[in-house]
């Protein structure tokens, strides 16, 4: 058990590993992103500027902090990103799924290895648009260490429990085998819901209860609130604690939906 | 201990039945009537260490589904298999860890990437010690020809080098137990000819047991020791390919070359020969060898007309099978 205990991650870490040699192979997409992320950043930053006008404060914050916390959702916005979706329809379309089950791996494992690998490489690619957030649009960074390690621990908690919910609802392909449309509602929902382009401050309360009863504001309005002092060190305890039963939840609720799945493939053969 | 023994296998699948037209959609869509179809259908065999088997059947016969229970990747209907000692469905992960697969149609190398990355990758999930992964490397560098492929990306490659790449990432891990399904599906000859001597050459001295599906015969007259003929989910035939010719080979051919236009002939023939052409001047006769012997056959035949030159046939494999594939054997 301990024997395995150490030789099981190098696995997964090996497949982390290849997620940024695939991401090489396509350099335009870099490129493209990077103009387009920027023309984005660039629009709600001179939007939340109008919005504000003269105004000192809105929902208790200031035009500062709003703005800290856009750009700070911008830099971060991998943390959103979990694609599995598509992967999961495409291997199932291509006949890629069998090899995956023939791995001796775990198979949510390789997808969660695969998953991390994806975020800490499109973080790194986010270092541009951090210097633009910078330079640009004059974002203050935080400066306390603690708060930054706060913040990282409820990032990972957040993404971590994104994933495990994006999981459940990609295993809904394995029945429709229908992706794009999935995809595209996902990709529009996490946008919006995640709290990137509004802060959840100033949704209206029933709008917030929404956004907070599903995963996407976990990966990065949460993480963020924490980041530009919204969410006050003090709360951060409780606000880790509700993340870690998002957390454990929404495994246990992924494994029940998978198994489930996994018999359509395995007894109807995919 | 057989490394495969698989008893009273079957697999039911339940296809949905849809209606024609827009009318027959609808009633689909509320109440789905379902068609059970039996893709395999109670078979037996066992398989031992370092046997090369060749698992034929027309498409549609039951034989990638019977290597996908074999994997494990697809639960049985009912009957049970065991590679190893091991239900590979329910030790699905320890099964892995022995078995090497090859889908001729797919892929499980990663396509944007050098073939040497993904193999990398492989050996180090099934943890080949690093000496003995440079080893194979080497080895399959000679036989496969990969040495220029290892930095080509996946998505560049030819056919052909693709499926060196497959075996390769198939085997290097060394199992114990190989499912090569039609290995050299639209392969050229020079490629499908390094291919069956790389199996040949992996299987040497190492025990490793293989069941290949193929429809090209020549892979199983080369590598095959023993065939499974499988058709509508049933095993027809399980035997050394030299019982299929004794089996099913029965009949030869003699072809004539006459003086006298052949269509005008009439001749007595011993019992059992029946003529399968008559053009111009060329006679072709069909013969039951358990009957009557060549020399009988030819000597009647030029007692009775001028013959230029004869030639006997032996049937192939390909038309006996062709024979077995089209009913033969239900007679």
């Amino acid at each position: 058990m301990i024997r395995r205990l150490f030789r099981e991650p190098p696995k997964y870490l090996a497949i982390l590993g290849m997620v940024p040699k695939v991401f090489m192979a396509y350099q335009l997409w870099f490129w493209i992103g990077l103009v387009l992320s920027t023309i984005a950043m660039a629009i709600l930053y001179f939007f939340w500027r109008a919005v504000y006008g003269g105004t000192q404060a809105i929902a208790g914050l200031t035009l500062d902090t709003t703005l800290t916390y856009i750009l700070l959702a911008q830099v971060f916005r991998p943390l959103t990103d979990v694609d599995l979706i598509y992967e999961f329809g495409y291997n199932l379309r291509e006949g890629g799924i069998v090899h995956h089950l023939l791995r001796p791996l775990n198979f949510q494992g390789m997808f969660y290895a695969q998953s991390l690998g994806n975020l800490a490489t499109q973080m790194v690619l986010q270092i541009p648009m951090a210097l633009v957030a910078t330079f640009v649009f004059g974002l203050r960074w935080p400066a306390d260490p603690v708060v930054w390690g706060a913040f990282l621990v409820s990032a990972i908690m957040g993404y971590t429990a994104l994933f495990f919910f994006v999981y459940s609802v990609a295993c809904l392909t394995f029945y429709t085998t229908e992706v794009w449309g999935l995809g595209v509602l996902f990709f529009g929902m996490s946008l919006f819901l995640s709290g990137g382009l509004v802060p959840l401050a100033m949704m209206p309360g029933w709008l917030r209860t929404v956004v907070l009863s599903i995963p996407f504001a976990q990966a990065l309005a949460v993480p963020i609130n924490i980041l530009t002092g919204i969410t006050p060190l003090a709360q951060v305890p409780q606000v880790w604690l509700s993340q870690l039963v998002w957390v454990v939840s929404l495994w246990l609720a992924s494994n029940l939906v998978f198994r489930v799945a996994l018999r359509k493939v395995t007894v109807q053969g995919g | 201990m057989s490394v495969i023994e698989v008893s009273q296998l079957t697999k039911v699948f339940r296809i949905p039945k849809k209606e024609p037209g827009l009318g027959g959609a609808v009633k689909g869509l509320f109440r789905p009537r379902f068609e059970a179809k039996t893709a395999v259908d109670h078979i037996d065999f066992k398989m031992d260490s370092g046997e090369i088997v060749g698992y034929i059947g027309v498409n549609g016969a039951g034989k990638s589904t019977t290597i996908k229970m074999l994997t494990g990747v697809l639960l049985p209907t009912s009957g049970s298999a065991r590679i190893l000692g091991r239900d590979p469905h329910r030790q699905r992960v320890a099964n892995a860890r022995e078995i090497g697969v090859v889908f001729g149609q797919r892929t499980q190398l990663w396509w944007d990437l050098a073939l040497i990355e993904s193999l990398n990758l492989i050996a180090r999930i099934y943890e080949v010690p690093p000496a003995r992964y440079r080893q194979m490397l080497e080895r399959f560098s000679e036989t496969l020809d990969l040495g220029d492929l290892l930095k080509v990306p996946v998505r560049n490659m030819s056919l052909g080098q693709k499926m060196r790449a497959e075996l390769a990432a198939a085997l290097i891990h060394e199992p114990k137990v190989v499912y090569l399904d039609e290995p050299t599906i639209g392969l050229d000859l020079i490629v499908k000819e390094r291919i069956r001597e790389f199996i040949r050459s992996q299987c040497a001295g190492t025990g490793m047991t293989v069941l290949l599906t193929t429809h090209d015969l020549g892979d199983i007259e080369e590598l095959c020791q023993r065939v499974l003929i499988i058709d509508a989910g049933r095993i027809l035939f399980d035997g050394p390919i030299s019982a299929i010719r004794d089996r099913f080979g029965k009949y030869r051919e003699i072809a004539f070359e006459t003086v006298a236009p052949a269509a005008g002939l009439s001749l007595k023939l011993p019992r059992g020969t029946e003529v399968v052409e008559a053009s111009e001047h060329r006679l072709r006769v069909r013969f039951d060898r358990t009957r009557a012997t060549a020399s009988q056959v030819a000597s009647q035949a030029m007692n009775q007309t001028e013959v230029l030159d004869f030639s006997l046939s032996e049937p192939d494999l390909a038309s006996i099978v062709k024979q077995i594939y089209n009913g033969a054997l239900v007679k």
